[in-house]
């Protein structure tokens, strides 16, 4: 059994030896001239202004948390509909399910409410 | 060569002092035909001959065959740097810096007249070829030169870069500004700029 | 030839020089002192409505016996007549006219331009600096019929000064203020900028 993997293993190997060689054969051949110019920030051939830490809005955090929760709750749902029609019980099932979503749809009406969904 | 070696750096040393042999030959060629091949243009297109740039980019003339599809707008992940067009003193320390920023190794094409001498602009605002302000491997004439003046053209930079060994590190050096800022002695950038041609006699001023 | 040259010698008699029809452009001379006035009167009083600036510029012609022109071109987009006021500058004295920024808002660039390119300064402009040429241009005023084609220094100091401009030293305080660069910029720049002064050559360490 552990032969049908061999080929898999080589090719691991084959990609991470590429990888690496890639890199270190480059970093070898390659010419090396630093100046103080060419380690500047590049902003169209004029010396740089300002700093390059722009402050981030803070709702693209909050746009994160919310898709990472309903990105699990879709995950939950997925093999639920998949395997809907084999189930025992389909009543259960079904009743199980909106439990789940009407918790998360309380928490999602609380955000809605609230104003996270509002970009301005 | 000779009593005054510039000073080697990294790989370089160990091949120029090895070479000429059958391994370094064969890494040079190796090197050269991936560098002449995959040349990554960065387009300093300024005026006409940027439109012309264009044309021998799109399919008829067609860069892609060289390697070059791959317009680089930032010099960091440029090769060449084909100044396209005329280059106005205002423009000219924006060249030099975006020049000083493309990491070796780097080549520049001057396209066109106005690149390579002024062109027809003989007058206060223009750089009387771009040469007074960065090395230039590849002129190529024309007003807008035809893009199979310009292919001609990229076809000669490539075999220059084929011409090119491993174990010359000097052909790798930064080009460096004098003290007083030029990169040629001024007397040399006055000869470069002088009429010449035509213009000498469409002079009216002094 | 455009009614407005009528009404204009109705209401400023003295001030209003000839008039004149080319190509059917209607052509009126102004004196430079009632410039002002004139402009007022023309973009503001209810038959005129002169509301579009449309170009400023200035000829010197080849004769060094002609004063300099100072050219208005104007239109009046609802009744769609076209005008062009020129007013004639004494070389032999200082160039110097009313600048028309506080009528039109487009004049501010339009009149930086003739000053860059003719050295005629504008008496009022908010911000009388040069626009095509670098603000440290000190070869003169390009335009003008006693300026060399090639300009006045030597190619190489031409190059030179290229080189060692400093775009940052030409940074006004609201485009450093858009930035938020105000506290990254180095303090003798910011002293600079508090002094009112724009744009400074950089010497080279040995010129």
């Amino acid at each position: 059994m552990i032969q049908e993997y061999i080929p898999i293993l080589l090719f691991l190997g084959f990609v991470t030896a590429n990888a690496i060689g890639m890199l270190v054969f480059s970093h070898i051949l390659s010419p090396r001239r630093p100046t103080k110019i060419k380690a500047s920030p590049y902003e169209s051939g004029i010396p740089p202004l300002g700093s390059t830490r722009e402050r981030f809005s803070v709702k693209f955090y909050l746009i994160a948390m919310l898709f990472i929760v309903f990105d699990i709750e879709v995950v939950f749902l997925i093999p639920w509909g998949v395997q809907f029609r084999k189930l025992d019980d389909p009543l259960t099932g079904f009743v199980a399910m909106a439990i789940f979503i009407l918790v998360l749809e309380v928490g999602h009406a609380y955000a809605w409410k609230r104003g996270a969904l509002e970009w301005d | 060569m000779g009593l005054d070696q510039p000073k080697r750096t990294g790989t370089e040393s160990v091949v120029s002092s090895i070479s000429p042999n059958w391994v370094t030959t064969r890494l040079d060629f190796l090197i050269n035909w991936g560098r002449s091949n995959s040349l990554w243009p960065m387009p300093f297109g300024t005026a006409c001959c940027a439109i012309e740039f264009m044309a021998t980019a799109a399919s008829r003339y067609d860069l892609a065959r060289f390697g070059m599809e791959r317009m680089s707008f930032s010099p960091r992940q440029a090769d060449v740097l084909l100044c396209a067009g005329r280059l106005p003193f205002k423009l000219a320390s924006v060249i030099r810096r975006i020049y000083d920023q493309m990491p070796q190794p780097k080549w520049v094409i001057s396209m066109g007249a106005c690149a390579s001498t002024g062109g027809i602009f003989d007058n206060y605002a223009m750089v009387q070829g771009i040469d007074t302000v960065i090395p230039v491997d590849v002129y190529v004439p024309g007003c807008p030169p035809r893009p199979e003046g310009l292919l001609y053209g990229i076809l000669m930079l490539q075999k220059k870069v084929r011409g090119e060994t491993l174990a010359d590190s000097s052909l790798r050096d930064e080009d460096e500004l004098n003290r007083q800022g030029l990169r040629l002695p001024p007397s040399l950038v006055d000869e470069l700029s002088e009429p010449f041609g035509n213009s000498i006699h469409q002079t009216r001023s002094g | 030839m455009n009614p407005t040259v009528q009404a204009l010698r109705n209401k400023f008699q003295g001030a209003i020089g000839r008039g004149a029809v080319s190509c059917g452009d209607t052509i009126v001379y102004v004196k430079a002192a009632s410039l002002s006035e004139v402009m007022a009167f023309l973009k503001e009083w209810p038959d005129q409505e002169y509301n579009y600036l449309v170009d400023i510029t200035a000829v010197e012609y080849r004769d060094p016996e002609r004063p300099l022109e100072m050219v208005y071109e104007l239109f009046s987009l609802g009744r769609r007549a076209q005008l062009r006021v020129k007013v004639e500058l004494d070389k032999s004295e200082e160039l110097v006219v009313d600048s028309l920024v506080p009528l039109w808002n487009g004049a501010n660039w339009l009149e930086r331009e003739v000053f860059d390119m003719f050295g005629v300064r504008f008496a009022g402009h908010p911000d009388l600096r040069r626009i095509l040429m670098w603000e440290t241009y000190a070869e003169g005023h390009p335009l003008r019929k006693d300026f060399p084609l090639r300009g006045r220094f030597s190619r190489a100091e031409q190059v030179r000064q290229a080189l060692n401009a400093n775009p940052e030293a030409h940074y006004s305080m609201e485009e450093i203020s858009i930035a938020e660069a105000y506290h990254e910029i180095p303090a003798e720049m910011r002293e600079r900028l508090a002094r009112g002064e724009r744009g400074k050559l950089a010497e080279p360490e040995n010129s």
